[in-house]
Protein backbone atom coordinates (compact mmCIF):
# COMPACT_ATOMS: atom_id res chain seq x y z
CA UNK A 1 0.00 0.00 0.00
CA UNK A 2 2.73 2.75 0.80
CA UNK A 3 3.90 2.25 -2.45
CA UNK A 4 0.63 2.65 -4.44
CA UNK A 5 0.19 6.22 -1.76
CA UNK A 6 4.11 6.76 -2.75
CA UNK A 7 2.94 6.44 -6.28
CA UNK A 8 0.14 8.62 -5.86
CA UNK A 9 2.38 11.65 -4.24
CA UNK A 10 5.09 11.35 -7.05
CA UNK A 11 2.72 11.78 -9.92
CA UNK A 12 0.86 15.03 -8.10
CA UNK A 13 4.53 16.63 -7.45
CA UNK A 14 5.41 15.46 -11.39
CA UNK A 15 2.75 18.27 -12.02
CA UNK A 16 3.75 20.12 -9.51
CA UNK A 17 7.09 20.37 -11.10
CA UNK A 18 5.62 21.22 -14.29
CA UNK A 19 2.84 23.97 -13.04
CA UNK A 20 5.42 25.81 -11.10
CA UNK A 21 8.79 25.04 -13.40
CA UNK A 22 10.54 23.09 -10.33
CA UNK A 23 12.63 20.86 -11.88
CA UNK A 24 14.12 19.77 -8.85
CA UNK A 25 10.36 17.95 -7.64
CA UNK A 26 10.35 16.09 -10.94
CA UNK A 27 12.27 13.03 -9.87
CA UNK A 28 10.76 12.50 -6.28
CA UNK A 29 11.51 10.05 -3.72
CA UNK A 30 10.71 9.50 0.12
CA UNK A 31 12.71 12.25 1.40
CA UNK A 32 11.86 14.98 -0.53
CA UNK A 33 10.87 17.89 1.10
CA UNK A 34 7.48 19.51 0.70
CA UNK A 35 7.04 22.13 3.12
CA UNK A 36 8.67 23.38 5.73
CA UNK A 37 12.72 24.90 6.33
CA UNK A 38 13.84 22.85 3.27
CA UNK A 39 10.62 22.25 1.53
CA UNK A 40 9.99 23.14 -2.26
CA UNK A 41 6.37 23.90 -1.58
CA UNK A 42 4.96 27.56 -0.38
CA UNK A 43 2.27 26.90 1.61
CA UNK A 44 -0.33 28.00 -1.97
CA UNK A 45 1.36 25.18 -3.76
CA UNK A 46 0.83 22.39 -0.88
CA UNK A 47 -2.75 23.39 -0.71
CA UNK A 48 -2.64 22.66 -4.20
CA UNK A 49 -0.66 19.17 -3.92
CA UNK A 50 -3.09 18.09 -1.02
CA UNK A 51 -5.80 18.76 -3.37
CA UNK A 52 -4.44 17.01 -5.89
CA UNK A 53 -3.05 14.21 -3.96
CA UNK A 54 -6.46 13.58 -2.25
CA UNK A 55 -8.14 13.77 -5.66
CA UNK A 56 -5.77 11.02 -6.99
CA UNK A 57 -6.77 9.00 -3.90
CA UNK A 58 -10.15 9.19 -4.59
CA UNK A 59 -9.65 8.50 -8.13
CA UNK A 60 -6.67 5.29 -7.38
CA UNK A 61 -8.04 4.07 -4.15
CA UNK A 62 -11.76 5.01 -3.78
CA UNK A 63 -11.42 6.35 -0.54
CA UNK A 64 -12.30 10.14 0.25
CA UNK A 65 -10.02 11.78 2.57
CA UNK A 66 -8.98 15.26 3.80
CA UNK A 67 -5.87 16.37 4.57
CA UNK A 68 -5.36 19.57 5.00
CA UNK A 69 -7.35 19.88 8.24
CA UNK A 70 -6.46 20.42 11.68
CA UNK A 71 -5.75 16.75 12.78
CA UNK A 72 -3.21 17.20 10.34
CA UNK A 73 -1.77 20.27 11.86
CA UNK A 74 -1.68 18.98 14.92
CA UNK A 75 0.09 16.33 14.86
CA UNK A 76 3.49 16.13 16.68
CA UNK A 77 5.41 15.75 13.37
CA UNK A 78 4.47 17.38 10.39
CA UNK A 79 3.05 15.14 7.60
CA UNK A 80 4.04 17.73 5.51
CA UNK A 81 7.44 17.60 5.78
CA UNK A 82 8.65 15.07 2.93
CA UNK A 83 7.21 13.22 0.78
CA UNK A 84 7.44 9.80 3.15
CA UNK A 85 5.87 11.81 6.07
CA UNK A 86 2.85 12.47 3.29
CA UNK A 87 2.64 8.95 2.58
CA UNK A 88 2.57 8.01 6.12
CA UNK A 89 -0.12 10.10 7.13
CA UNK A 90 -2.23 8.69 4.15
CA UNK A 91 -1.65 5.52 5.24
CA UNK A 92 -2.99 5.85 8.47
CA UNK A 93 -6.19 7.52 7.84
CA UNK A 94 -6.64 4.93 5.33
CA UNK A 95 -6.46 2.10 7.85
CA UNK A 96 -8.80 3.76 9.63
CA UNK A 97 -11.32 3.39 6.99
CA UNK B 1 -51.60 55.03 -8.98
CA UNK B 2 -54.71 56.83 -11.16
CA UNK B 3 -52.21 57.89 -13.59
CA UNK B 4 -51.22 54.64 -14.63
CA UNK B 5 -54.84 53.17 -15.21
CA UNK B 6 -55.30 56.36 -17.12
CA UNK B 7 -52.80 55.63 -19.43
CA UNK B 8 -53.00 51.98 -20.20
CA UNK B 9 -56.23 53.39 -21.41
CA UNK B 10 -55.25 56.24 -23.16
CA UNK B 11 -52.67 53.05 -25.02
CA UNK B 12 -56.08 51.24 -26.14
CA UNK B 13 -55.37 49.59 -29.47
CA UNK B 14 -52.00 49.10 -29.08
CA UNK B 15 -50.84 45.33 -27.85
CA UNK B 16 -50.21 45.22 -24.21
CA UNK B 17 -49.07 41.63 -23.16
CA UNK B 18 -48.46 38.37 -25.35
CA UNK B 19 -49.49 35.74 -22.78
CA UNK B 20 -49.38 31.80 -23.62
CA UNK B 21 -50.65 32.31 -27.38
CA UNK B 22 -52.30 35.23 -27.27
CA UNK B 23 -51.77 38.78 -27.49
CA UNK B 24 -53.58 41.34 -25.32
CA UNK B 25 -54.16 45.32 -26.02
CA UNK B 26 -54.33 47.80 -23.79
CA UNK B 27 -58.10 48.24 -23.62
CA UNK B 28 -58.11 44.40 -23.02
CA UNK B 29 -55.73 45.15 -20.11
CA UNK B 30 -57.74 47.91 -18.87
CA UNK B 31 -61.34 46.33 -19.30
CA UNK B 32 -59.55 43.02 -17.39
CA UNK B 33 -58.74 45.48 -14.23
CA UNK B 34 -61.58 47.33 -13.98
CA UNK B 35 -63.41 43.80 -13.79
CA UNK B 36 -61.00 42.33 -11.15
CA UNK B 37 -61.65 45.33 -9.28
CA UNK B 38 -65.47 44.67 -8.88
CA UNK B 39 -64.94 41.33 -8.25
CA UNK B 40 -62.36 42.45 -4.95
CA UNK B 41 -65.16 44.85 -4.18
CA UNK B 42 -67.97 42.23 -4.33
CA UNK B 43 -65.79 39.93 -2.18
CA UNK B 44 -65.00 41.88 0.28
CA UNK B 45 -61.81 42.86 0.08
CA UNK B 46 -61.02 46.13 1.77
CA UNK B 47 -58.31 48.69 0.86
CA UNK B 48 -55.48 48.68 3.31
CA UNK B 49 -55.62 44.85 3.48
CA UNK B 50 -52.32 42.73 3.33
CA UNK B 51 -53.21 40.00 -0.06
CA UNK B 52 -50.93 37.53 -0.85
CA UNK B 53 -51.04 36.77 -4.94
CA UNK B 54 -49.78 33.22 -5.97
CA UNK B 55 -49.46 33.78 -9.44
CA UNK B 56 -47.04 33.59 -11.94
CA UNK B 57 -46.74 36.31 -14.83
CA UNK B 58 -50.15 35.77 -16.84
CA UNK B 59 -52.17 38.79 -18.62
CA UNK B 60 -54.95 37.46 -15.25
CA UNK B 61 -52.52 37.79 -12.61
CA UNK B 62 -51.02 41.74 -14.13
CA UNK B 63 -54.64 42.78 -14.60
CA UNK B 64 -55.31 41.24 -10.98
CA UNK B 65 -52.14 42.87 -9.64
CA UNK B 66 -53.29 46.14 -11.00
CA UNK B 67 -56.84 45.96 -9.48
CA UNK B 68 -55.44 45.38 -6.25
CA UNK B 69 -53.16 48.30 -5.89
CA UNK B 70 -55.74 50.45 -7.25
CA UNK B 71 -58.17 49.23 -4.84
CA UNK B 72 -55.15 50.68 -2.22
CA UNK B 73 -54.07 47.42 -0.79
CA UNK B 74 -50.76 45.54 -0.11
CA UNK B 75 -49.47 43.23 -2.53
CA UNK B 76 -47.25 40.17 -1.62
CA UNK B 77 -46.70 38.45 -5.24
CA UNK B 78 -45.94 35.00 -4.87
CA UNK B 79 -44.74 32.49 -7.48
CA UNK B 80 -46.27 29.45 -6.95
CA UNK B 81 -42.44 27.70 -7.09
CA UNK B 82 -42.21 28.37 -3.53
CA UNK B 83 -43.91 25.68 -2.39
CA UNK B 84 -44.02 25.12 1.23
CA UNK B 85 -42.26 27.82 2.20
CA UNK B 86 -45.43 29.80 1.73
CA UNK B 87 -47.37 29.53 4.88
CA UNK B 88 -43.62 31.43 6.15
CA UNK B 89 -44.12 33.95 3.56
CA UNK B 90 -47.72 34.53 4.73
CA UNK B 91 -46.78 34.88 8.81
CA UNK B 92 -43.70 36.50 7.89
CA UNK B 93 -46.10 39.56 5.55
CA UNK B 94 -48.69 39.60 7.96
CA UNK B 95 -50.87 38.89 5.31
CA UNK B 96 -54.92 38.76 5.62
CA UNK B 97 -56.12 37.59 2.53
CA UNK B 98 -54.82 35.00 0.02
CA UNK B 99 -55.34 35.01 -3.74
CA UNK B 100 -55.10 32.10 -6.49
CA UNK B 101 -55.58 32.26 -10.12
CA UNK B 102 -56.53 28.50 -10.70
CA UNK B 103 -59.59 28.19 -13.05
CA UNK B 104 -61.42 30.29 -10.80
CA UNK B 105 -60.03 33.22 -8.90
CA UNK B 106 -60.04 32.35 -5.25
CA UNK B 107 -59.76 34.54 -2.40
CA UNK B 108 -59.10 33.10 1.06
CA UNK B 109 -58.46 34.13 4.86
CA UNK B 110 -54.35 34.49 5.24
CA UNK B 111 -53.38 32.06 8.30
CA UNK B 112 -54.55 33.05 11.62
CA UNK B 113 -52.18 35.59 14.09
CA UNK B 114 -52.26 36.58 17.47
CA UNK B 115 -51.21 40.20 17.22
CA UNK B 116 -52.81 43.38 14.80
CA UNK B 117 -50.68 43.70 11.89
CA UNK B 118 -47.24 45.36 11.80
CA UNK B 119 -46.75 49.26 11.98
CA UNK B 120 -45.32 50.26 8.98
CA UNK B 121 -48.60 48.54 7.11
CA UNK B 122 -50.31 50.74 9.60
CA UNK B 123 -48.11 53.58 8.80
CA UNK B 124 -49.70 52.94 4.66
CA UNK B 125 -52.90 52.30 5.72
CA UNK B 126 -53.37 55.78 7.47
CA UNK B 127 -51.55 57.51 4.20
CA UNK B 128 -54.46 55.39 2.01
CA UNK B 129 -51.25 54.24 -0.36
CA UNK B 130 -51.10 51.04 -2.00
CA UNK B 131 -47.87 48.55 -0.91
CA UNK B 132 -46.10 45.66 -2.44
CA UNK B 133 -43.96 43.43 -0.34
CA UNK B 134 -41.06 41.68 -1.59
CA UNK B 135 -39.01 38.91 -0.46
CA UNK B 136 -35.05 38.65 -0.38
CA UNK B 137 -33.88 35.71 -1.58
CA UNK B 138 -32.84 34.38 1.59
CA UNK B 139 -29.13 33.34 0.92
CA UNK B 140 -28.03 35.22 3.87
CA UNK B 141 -30.57 33.99 6.10
CA UNK B 142 -34.43 33.77 6.45
CA UNK B 143 -35.88 35.87 3.47
CA UNK B 144 -36.69 39.30 4.55
CA UNK B 145 -40.09 40.51 3.77
CA UNK B 146 -39.62 44.06 2.56
CA UNK B 147 -42.37 46.86 2.35
CA UNK B 148 -42.33 48.75 -0.93
CA UNK B 149 -44.86 52.12 -0.80
CA UNK B 150 -46.34 50.81 -4.07
CA UNK B 151 -47.41 54.38 -4.85
CA UNK B 152 -44.33 55.75 -4.86
CA UNK B 153 -42.21 53.37 -6.66
CA UNK B 154 -44.71 53.81 -9.42
CA UNK B 155 -44.14 57.31 -9.98
CA UNK B 156 -40.65 56.93 -10.57
CA UNK B 157 -41.76 55.32 -14.37
CA UNK B 158 -44.63 58.15 -14.84
CA UNK B 159 -42.12 60.14 -16.02
CA UNK B 160 -41.34 57.69 -19.30
CA UNK B 161 -42.32 58.12 -22.89
CA UNK B 162 -44.48 56.33 -24.54
CA UNK B 163 -42.41 54.15 -27.19
CA UNK B 164 -43.00 50.96 -29.09
CA UNK B 165 -41.17 49.08 -28.37
CA UNK B 166 -41.32 44.71 -27.23
CA UNK B 167 -39.68 43.60 -24.16
CA UNK B 168 -39.58 40.30 -23.28
CA UNK B 169 -40.07 39.53 -19.20
CA UNK B 170 -37.35 37.68 -17.91
CA UNK B 171 -37.93 37.65 -13.72
CA UNK B 172 -40.91 37.15 -12.03
CA UNK B 173 -43.13 40.01 -10.50
CA UNK B 174 -42.15 38.25 -7.04
CA UNK B 175 -38.70 40.49 -8.10
CA UNK B 176 -38.07 43.58 -8.15
CA UNK B 177 -35.82 43.22 -11.57
CA UNK B 178 -39.32 41.60 -12.93
CA UNK B 179 -41.48 44.40 -11.26
CA UNK B 180 -38.93 46.95 -12.63
CA UNK B 181 -39.81 45.28 -16.04
CA UNK B 182 -43.34 45.63 -15.61
CA UNK B 183 -43.64 48.99 -15.28
CA UNK B 184 -41.25 50.01 -17.17
CA UNK B 185 -43.32 48.83 -19.79
CA UNK B 186 -46.94 49.61 -18.87
CA UNK B 187 -45.88 52.97 -18.77
CA UNK B 188 -44.33 53.09 -21.79
CA UNK B 189 -47.13 51.26 -23.93
CA UNK B 190 -44.86 48.80 -24.73
CA UNK B 191 -45.70 45.11 -25.56
CA UNK B 192 -44.15 42.28 -22.80
CA UNK B 193 -44.06 38.88 -23.97
CA UNK B 194 -44.14 36.36 -21.03
CA UNK B 195 -42.14 33.20 -21.69
CA UNK B 196 -43.80 30.23 -20.76
CA UNK B 197 -40.43 28.22 -20.09
CA UNK B 198 -37.64 29.66 -19.30
CA UNK B 199 -35.35 27.12 -21.72
CA UNK B 200 -32.45 29.25 -24.31
CA UNK B 201 -34.37 27.67 -27.09
CA UNK B 202 -37.56 28.87 -25.99
CA UNK B 203 -36.88 32.07 -25.00
CA UNK B 204 -34.99 32.62 -28.53
CA UNK B 205 -38.35 31.30 -30.71
CA UNK B 206 -40.51 33.85 -28.69
CA UNK B 207 -38.02 36.52 -29.37
CA UNK B 208 -38.12 35.25 -33.50
CA UNK B 209 -42.01 35.36 -33.13
CA UNK B 210 -42.71 38.51 -31.77
CA UNK B 211 -39.97 40.37 -32.87
CA UNK B 212 -38.64 40.83 -29.38
CA UNK B 213 -36.54 44.49 -29.00
CA UNK B 214 -34.86 44.24 -25.54
CA UNK B 215 -34.15 40.99 -23.37
CA UNK B 216 -33.74 41.31 -19.70
CA UNK B 217 -31.68 38.57 -18.50
CA UNK B 218 -28.69 37.66 -16.41
CA UNK B 219 -25.19 36.86 -17.43
CA UNK B 220 -25.77 32.98 -16.52
CA UNK B 221 -28.59 32.80 -18.55
CA UNK B 222 -27.03 34.94 -21.56
CA UNK B 223 -24.17 32.09 -21.19
CA UNK B 224 -26.98 29.47 -21.92
CA UNK B 225 -27.88 30.99 -24.87
CA UNK B 226 -24.70 30.94 -26.28
CA UNK B 227 -23.81 27.38 -25.46
CA UNK B 228 -26.85 25.65 -26.36
CA UNK B 229 -26.51 27.51 -29.96
CA UNK B 230 -30.03 28.56 -28.82
CA UNK B 231 -29.03 32.01 -31.06
CA UNK B 232 -28.30 29.93 -34.15
CA UNK B 233 -31.38 28.20 -35.04
CA UNK B 234 -33.66 31.53 -34.86
CA UNK B 235 -33.87 34.81 -36.27
CA UNK B 236 -32.94 37.29 -33.72
CA UNK B 237 -32.05 40.77 -35.77
CA UNK B 238 -34.96 42.21 -33.63
CA UNK B 239 -32.87 42.68 -30.25
CA UNK B 240 -31.68 46.39 -30.42
CA UNK B 241 -30.99 45.75 -26.34
CA UNK B 242 -29.93 43.10 -24.13
CA UNK B 243 -29.81 44.42 -20.23
CA UNK B 244 -28.04 42.01 -17.86
CA UNK B 245 -27.83 42.67 -14.18
CA UNK B 246 -28.38 40.32 -10.83
CA UNK B 247 -25.02 39.37 -10.93
CA UNK B 248 -21.34 40.20 -12.08
CA UNK B 249 -21.34 39.93 -16.27
CA UNK B 250 -17.98 38.41 -16.93
CA UNK B 251 -16.05 40.83 -19.31
CA UNK B 252 -14.91 37.72 -22.05
CA UNK B 253 -18.75 36.80 -21.61
CA UNK B 254 -19.61 39.97 -23.14
CA UNK B 255 -17.19 39.84 -25.97
CA UNK B 256 -18.80 36.29 -27.16
CA UNK B 257 -22.13 37.57 -27.15
CA UNK B 258 -21.55 41.06 -28.66
CA UNK B 259 -20.38 38.35 -31.86
CA UNK B 260 -23.41 36.17 -31.58
CA UNK B 261 -25.96 38.86 -31.50
CA UNK B 262 -23.69 42.01 -33.73
CA UNK B 263 -27.03 44.07 -33.94
CA UNK B 264 -27.98 44.63 -29.91
CA UNK B 265 -26.72 46.88 -27.44
CA UNK B 266 -25.70 45.48 -23.69
CA UNK B 267 -26.88 47.59 -20.81
CA UNK B 268 -25.96 46.99 -17.63
CA UNK B 269 -28.78 47.04 -15.21
CA UNK B 270 -28.32 47.94 -11.50
CA UNK B 271 -30.69 47.57 -8.39
CA UNK B 272 -31.22 46.16 -5.16
CA UNK B 273 -34.89 44.83 -3.56
CA UNK B 274 -34.34 47.34 -1.01
CA UNK B 275 -33.68 51.05 -3.50
CA UNK B 276 -35.14 49.85 -6.92
CA UNK B 277 -33.88 49.64 -10.04
CA UNK B 278 -31.81 52.85 -10.78
CA UNK B 279 -30.76 54.01 -13.90
CA UNK B 280 -27.82 53.07 -15.56
CA UNK B 281 -25.53 53.69 -18.60
CA UNK B 282 -22.92 51.38 -19.64
CA UNK B 283 -19.80 52.92 -21.21
CA UNK B 284 -20.04 50.92 -24.51
CA UNK B 285 -21.29 47.73 -24.94
CA UNK B 286 -18.29 45.68 -24.57
CA UNK B 287 -17.53 47.06 -21.28
CA UNK B 288 -18.63 46.37 -17.45
CA UNK B 289 -18.19 49.94 -16.58
CA UNK B 290 -21.65 51.75 -15.97
CA UNK B 291 -22.82 54.89 -14.22
CA UNK B 292 -25.57 55.19 -12.09
CA UNK B 293 -27.58 58.15 -14.03
CA UNK B 294 -30.47 58.53 -11.41
CA UNK B 295 -32.16 62.02 -10.21
CA UNK B 296 -34.07 59.30 -7.60
CA UNK B 297 -30.95 57.54 -6.14
CA UNK B 298 -27.81 58.75 -4.78
CA UNK B 299 -24.61 56.34 -4.04
CA UNK B 300 -21.41 56.58 -2.23
CA UNK B 301 -18.51 54.28 -2.20
CA UNK B 302 -17.77 53.30 1.41
CA UNK B 303 -14.35 50.76 1.65
CA UNK B 304 -15.11 49.60 -1.49
CA UNK B 305 -18.71 48.51 -1.18
CA UNK B 306 -21.90 50.27 -2.46
CA UNK B 307 -24.10 52.25 -0.36
CA UNK B 308 -27.38 53.85 -2.08
CA UNK B 309 -29.95 56.22 -0.88
CA UNK B 310 -33.29 56.28 -3.04
CA UNK B 311 -36.48 58.00 -3.57
CA UNK B 312 -38.02 54.33 -3.98
CA UNK B 313 -36.16 52.51 -1.03
CA UNK B 314 -38.20 49.98 0.84
CA UNK B 315 -40.09 51.71 4.28
CA UNK B 316 -38.43 48.45 5.97
CA UNK B 317 -38.67 44.57 6.68
CA UNK B 318 -41.26 43.44 8.56
CA UNK B 319 -39.78 40.36 9.59
CA UNK B 320 -36.39 41.57 10.22
CA UNK B 321 -34.22 44.81 11.91
CA UNK B 322 -32.75 47.29 9.68
CA UNK B 323 -29.67 45.53 9.75
CA UNK B 324 -27.62 47.13 6.49
CA UNK B 325 -29.01 50.51 6.56
CA UNK B 326 -27.31 53.16 8.28
CA UNK B 327 -29.41 55.48 10.67
CA UNK B 328 -29.60 58.61 8.28
CA UNK B 329 -31.15 55.64 5.40
CA UNK B 330 -27.89 54.71 3.53
CA UNK B 331 -28.43 51.01 2.08
CA UNK B 332 -25.10 49.19 2.25
CA UNK B 333 -25.68 46.70 -0.88
CA UNK B 334 -22.96 44.59 -0.06
CA UNK B 335 -21.73 44.63 -3.81
CA UNK B 336 -18.27 45.41 -3.70
CA UNK B 337 -16.98 47.99 -6.93
CA UNK B 338 -14.37 49.40 -8.52
CA UNK B 339 -14.23 52.79 -9.87
CA UNK B 340 -12.60 54.54 -12.84
CA UNK B 341 -12.70 57.72 -14.68
CA UNK B 342 -15.65 60.31 -15.07
CA UNK B 343 -17.56 58.37 -12.38
CA UNK B 344 -17.95 54.84 -13.84
CA UNK B 345 -18.38 52.01 -11.43
CA UNK B 346 -17.73 48.28 -12.25
CA UNK B 347 -19.39 45.67 -9.70
CA UNK B 348 -16.72 43.16 -8.96
CA UNK B 349 -19.19 40.63 -6.89
CA UNK B 350 -20.31 40.21 -3.72
CA UNK B 351 -18.79 41.29 -0.31
CA UNK B 352 -20.09 37.61 1.16
CA UNK B 353 -18.35 35.82 -1.74
CA UNK B 354 -14.80 36.97 -1.66
CA UNK B 355 -12.84 34.53 -0.85
CA UNK B 356 -10.28 35.00 1.12
CA UNK B 357 -6.45 32.92 0.57
CA UNK B 358 -4.17 33.11 3.38
CA UNK B 359 -4.80 37.09 3.54
CA UNK B 360 -5.11 37.82 -0.28
CA UNK B 361 -8.55 38.53 -1.66
CA UNK B 362 -9.96 36.78 -4.72
CA UNK B 363 -13.42 37.95 -6.10
CA UNK B 364 -15.03 34.96 -8.46
CA UNK B 365 -16.04 36.50 -11.09
CA UNK B 366 -12.95 37.91 -12.64
CA UNK B 367 -11.20 33.68 -12.23
CA UNK B 368 -14.52 33.33 -14.27
CA UNK B 369 -14.34 35.60 -16.20
CA UNK B 370 -10.66 33.95 -17.63
CA UNK B 371 -11.76 30.63 -16.97
CA UNK B 372 -14.75 30.86 -19.89
CA UNK B 373 -11.71 32.14 -22.36
CA UNK B 374 -10.31 28.35 -21.54
CA UNK B 375 -10.12 25.83 -24.50
CA UNK B 376 -13.53 23.88 -24.07
CA UNK B 377 -14.93 25.38 -20.85
CA UNK B 378 -18.62 26.07 -21.84
CA UNK B 379 -19.50 27.47 -18.01
CA UNK B 380 -18.18 27.68 -14.52
CA UNK B 381 -18.70 28.64 -11.29
CA UNK B 382 -15.73 29.75 -8.81
CA UNK B 383 -16.39 29.93 -4.97
CA UNK B 384 -14.35 29.35 -2.18
CA UNK B 385 -14.24 26.31 0.38
CA UNK B 386 -12.50 26.36 3.73
CA UNK B 387 -9.28 25.21 3.72
CA UNK B 388 -7.21 24.56 7.51
CA UNK B 389 -3.57 26.30 5.52
CA UNK B 390 -5.09 28.84 3.95
CA UNK B 391 -8.44 30.11 5.67
CA UNK B 392 -9.76 29.32 2.18
CA UNK B 393 -8.97 27.66 -1.24
CA UNK B 394 -10.26 28.69 -4.72
CA UNK B 395 -12.82 26.03 -6.07
CA UNK B 396 -14.04 26.16 -9.50
CA UNK B 397 -16.99 24.13 -11.16
CA UNK B 398 -16.43 23.61 -14.49
CA UNK B 399 -18.58 22.56 -17.25
CA UNK B 400 -17.10 21.19 -20.85
CA UNK B 401 -17.90 20.81 -24.18
CA UNK B 402 -16.20 17.63 -24.57
CA UNK B 403 -16.05 14.65 -21.56
CA UNK B 404 -12.22 14.61 -20.96
CA UNK B 405 -10.30 13.05 -17.80
CA UNK B 406 -10.83 15.52 -14.64
CA UNK B 407 -7.19 15.34 -13.97
CA UNK B 408 -6.23 15.97 -17.42
CA UNK B 409 -8.66 19.31 -17.42
CA UNK B 410 -7.25 20.40 -13.82
CA UNK B 411 -3.95 20.31 -15.26
CA UNK B 412 -4.79 22.24 -18.32
CA UNK B 413 -6.35 24.53 -17.04
CA UNK B 414 -3.91 25.40 -14.26
CA UNK B 415 -1.46 25.63 -16.92
CA UNK B 416 -3.50 28.07 -19.08
CA UNK B 417 -4.70 30.09 -16.03
CA UNK B 418 -0.79 30.69 -14.67
CA UNK B 419 -0.02 33.12 -17.06
CA UNK B 420 -3.52 35.04 -16.72
CA UNK B 421 -4.12 35.35 -13.20
CA UNK B 422 -1.92 35.71 -9.86
CA UNK B 423 -1.04 31.93 -8.52
CA UNK B 424 -3.38 32.96 -5.11
CA UNK B 425 -6.23 33.25 -7.69
CA UNK B 426 -5.52 29.85 -9.69
CA UNK B 427 -8.59 27.13 -8.17
CA UNK B 428 -7.20 24.68 -5.93
CA UNK B 429 -9.84 22.55 -6.44
CA UNK B 430 -11.13 21.88 -10.24
CA UNK B 431 -14.69 19.81 -10.88
CA UNK B 432 -15.85 19.15 -13.77
CA UNK B 433 -19.82 18.81 -13.65
CA UNK B 434 -22.35 18.86 -15.98
CA UNK B 435 -23.92 22.42 -14.72
CA UNK B 436 -23.27 25.08 -12.38
CA UNK B 437 -25.29 25.57 -9.33
CA UNK B 438 -27.58 28.56 -10.40
CA UNK B 439 -31.37 28.74 -9.10
CA UNK B 440 -34.74 29.38 -10.78
CA UNK B 441 -34.02 32.85 -11.53
CA UNK B 442 -30.39 32.01 -13.98
CA UNK B 443 -28.18 33.57 -10.74
CA UNK B 444 -24.98 31.57 -9.45
CA UNK B 445 -25.20 29.79 -6.22
CA UNK B 446 -21.64 30.22 -5.29
CA UNK B 447 -21.70 27.42 -2.27
CA UNK B 448 -22.39 24.42 -2.49
CA UNK B 449 -25.32 23.41 -0.26
CA UNK B 450 -27.56 26.04 -0.76
CA UNK B 451 -30.60 25.41 -3.32
CA UNK B 452 -32.58 28.55 -2.18
CA UNK B 453 -34.00 31.17 -4.38
CA UNK B 454 -33.10 34.57 -5.51
CA UNK B 455 -30.11 36.54 -4.12
CA UNK B 456 -29.36 40.51 -4.54
CA UNK B 457 -30.57 41.28 -7.95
Amino acid sequence: MKEKILSIIYAALNDASEELGKPELARPGPETHLYGRKGHLDSLALVNLLADVEQRVADDLGKAIVLADERAMSQKRSPFATAGTLADYIELLLSEG
Amino acid sequence: MDWLIDRLRSFAGKSALADGGKVYTYAQLAARIEEHGSLLAARGVQPGRVVALVAEYSFDSIALFFALVRHRTIVVPVTTGVGGELDDRFADAFVDDVIRIEDDISIQPGPPRAGGTHALVQRLRDAGHSGLVLFSSGSEGKPKAMLHDFDNLADHYRARPARDSVMMVFLMFDHIGGMNTLLNCLAMGALMVIPDSRVPERVCSLIEQHKVQILPASPTFLNLVIISEAFRHHDLSSLRLVTYGTEPMPESLLLRLSEAFPGAKYLQTFGTSETGIAKTSSLSCTSTLMKIDDPDQEYRIVDGELWLKSKTQILGYLNAPMDGFTDDGWFKTGDLVETAADGFLRIVGRRKEVINVGGQKVMPAEVESVLLTAPGVEDCMVFGEANALTGQAVTADVVLGEPRPPLAVKKALRLFLRTKLDAYKIPTRINVVDRTNFNQRFKKIRHKDDSSPGGSV
